[in-house]
């Protein structure tokens, strides 16, 4: 390293040694044609360009020495004459002068090359940062997608489950409420009992008992009061309606179930059918949970086409029926008796409620609901109500 | 049974179950402590005396089949009988296979309950027996001497006094006094008395 440096150090004073010899020899081989400075000049200012100070002002010294000895002093040799001395001076001082200019001039340039080199550095940085800005931004973005599509995936799923599980969840966490209380009442009555036993009976503990025995009964018959108020809060709206309409409404709510279940539909509806007086939703629900039996009762069938046929038309003169006809497992004769029994199911994973409230809901409209099964394959469920006269409605 | 010198302990969340059950047992002349929470049964303090434990599967927080897993690995032994609203065989497997003495689905019967809560007790007197037991050998066998205990280890290997003489460097009526002790200290009416404490005692026949 440090040898590095005198080696250049050197070669700089050897560019100004060698720039101001060659100068002299080209003006003394033009002499007496030429003025002997203006080439030294041009020496000097090489040497400060690429030397730097030190040998631009070695340049001028030495110059000013060669000029001195060559072409001021016509003896050929270093005189210490006046006249000389100002000629000497009138050439070094500007000499000097422009050495320092140079000097100054490469300094501003070497900065702004350096600025230069800096800005570039910079921009290459920051570019780089900025691709891997965009980078992240990107893969922020397809996860976030992917976020998105899990979420809408498990919604979905979740819609779906709710569906199947609400009715048994309710039943489970219902069933809890009441077998606590029954556990205290049954196993407290065992106690009182044994009190009672006793000779001579104790009585106090026997009241006691049977305090806890009351208050228990209470809570439970609180958990049924609860249930009723569940099912009083859907109300009975009663509303002029055409059946035809809720059987499209519902078959539009099924589009789905049925695509996926393979089935094909085939509706049967009378025109001009008479209104029928009731509640929307509720008549709603026993339609969807005749279609959704159907389509379940069919899950098996592999070798025939799955069809299912909803169908409405007027009974007599003052009833209309709707009914649904599947071509699945079909019904056995113990299972018609025991059908809309509650808790009464066919399906593994059925709680037995839906044909149940289904009756429960035609009957309270002053309907009838039954199943029959078909000559060749499946049962059809089918439902009569009474159509609501001008009078009425 | 002495029914006198039992406990019987029962974790419910429910206020009137617990009632209930303390009533019943009360009624046939059993302590009953009841406790809400796992925790709360392990923060009380708990008499020494023949005891089981009533636990519902379904408590807040840990889960009775937790809480029965948590008890054995803080080797607390007490027979449980699991009580439950709605118990599946695979939980009750589970609860039998860890060691419950019974599995009862609410409501149960009073007899059910009580045959198990009988049952579990003298289970646990048993153990409870033979725990004691072990310990009062041990103390027994804490009171021997170094030479004592020697001469313990070579009698139940079937030697002789003379042999053991020659094993420990001594005399035989040394050995003789020895073993006397050790028979009169470990309270052994007789020699495969003394071998069998021993195998209680897990003390093995040394060769020396």
């Amino acid at each position: 390293m440090v040898r590095n440096r005198v080696v250049l150090v050197l070669l700089k004073y050897g560019i100004a040694a060698i720039a101001v010899t060659l100068a002299l020899l080209i003006t003394q081989s033009l002499q007496p044609t030429v003025f002997p400075t203006p080439l030294f000049f041009a020496a000097i200012v090489v040497s400060t360009w690429f030397g730097g100070i030190g040998p631009g002002i070695f340049a001028v010294f030495f110059a000013t020495l060669l000029l001195d000895y060559y072409f001021v002093s016509a003896s050929r040799m270093f005189s210490i004459h006046p006249a000389a001395l100002l000629y000497l001076a009138q050439f070094s001082f500007p000499a000097l002068l422009s050495s320092w200019f140079v000097k100054k001039r490469k300094d501003a340039e070497q900065a702004l090359k350096e600025a230069r080199d800096q800005l570039d550095a910079k921009v290459q940085q920051r570019t780089a940062e900025l691709r891997e800005a965009n980078q992240q931004l990107q893969a922020e973005i397809a996860e976030r997608q992917r976020a998105e599509e899990a979420f809408h995936k498990t919604q979905a799923d979740l819609a779906h489950l709710t569906r199947v599980m609400t009715m048994s969840e309710l039943a489970t966490s219902i069933a809890h409420e009441v077998n606590q209380p029954l556990t205290a009442i049954i196993t407290t009555g065992d106690a009182c009992a044994r009190w009672l036993a006793v000779d001579p009976p104790n009585l106090r503990r026997v009241r006691e008992s049977l305090s806890r025995i009351i208050t228990e009964g209470t809570r439970a018959s609180e958990v049924v009061k609860r249930i009723r108020g569940l099912s009083k809060k859907t109300t009975f709206q009663k509303s002029p309606l055409q059946m035809n309409e809720l059987i499209h409404e519902v078959i539009a709510l099924m589009e789905h179930e049925l695509v996926t279940n393979k089935i094909h539909l085939q509706i049967e509806l009378a025109s001009k059918l008479p209104f029928v007086y009731g509640d929307r939703v509720q008549l709603q629900q026993v339609i969807l949970n005749l279609v959704v039996n159907g389509i379940e009762a069919m899950n098996e069938v592999r070798d025939r086409a799955r069809e299912l046929l909803i169908k409405s038309e007027k009974a007599d003169l003052d009833r209309l029926q709707v009914s649904v006809l599947d071509c699945g497992c079909g019904l056995e004769q113990n299972q018609v008796e025991h059908l809309f029994e509650a808790f009464f199911t066919t399906k593994p994973g059925g709680i037995g409620m839906g044909l149940s409230i289904s009756r429960t809901i035609i009957e309270s409209h002053g309907g009838r609901l039954w199943a029959t099964t078909n000559p060749d394959h499946g049962a059809t469920f089918q439902f009569a109500l009474p159509a609501a006269d001008g009078s009425d409605s | 049974m002495n029914t006198e010198e039992a406990v019987v302990y029962v974790i419910d969340d429910d206020e009137a179950v617990r009632g209930a059950l303390k009533d019943l047992l009360e009624s046939v002349g059993l302590r009953g402590n009841i406790y809400t929470s796992g925790q709360e049964f392990l923060a009380a303090k708990r008499a020494d005396l023949p005891s089981c434990l009533i636990l519902d599967i379904r408590l807040p927080g840990t889960s009775g089949l937790d809480f029965q897993r948590e008890l054995g690995m803080a080797n607390i032994k007490i027979p449980i009988i699991f009580i439950t609203g709605h118990g599946d065989i695979p939980m009750t497997v589970q609860a039998m296979k860890a060691g419950a003495v019974d599995f009862l689905t609410k409501p149960f019967r009073d007899q059910e309950l009580l045959d198990a809560i009988h049952k579990a007790i003298d289970r646990d007197r048993e153990q409870r027996h033979q725990r004691s037991e072990v310990i009062q050998l041990r103390e027994r066998y804490e009171g021997l001497t170094p030479r004592e205990r020697e001469v313990l280890a070579l009698v139940i290997q079937g030697l002789l006094n003379k042999q053991i003489a020659a094993e420990l460097g001594t005399s035989e009526t040394t050995v003789k006094i020895h073993r006397g002790q050790v028979m009169r200290k470990m309270q052994a009416e007789s020699l495969p008395d003394l071998v069998r404490m021993a195998e209680r005692l897990c003390i093995p026949a040394q060769k020396y």
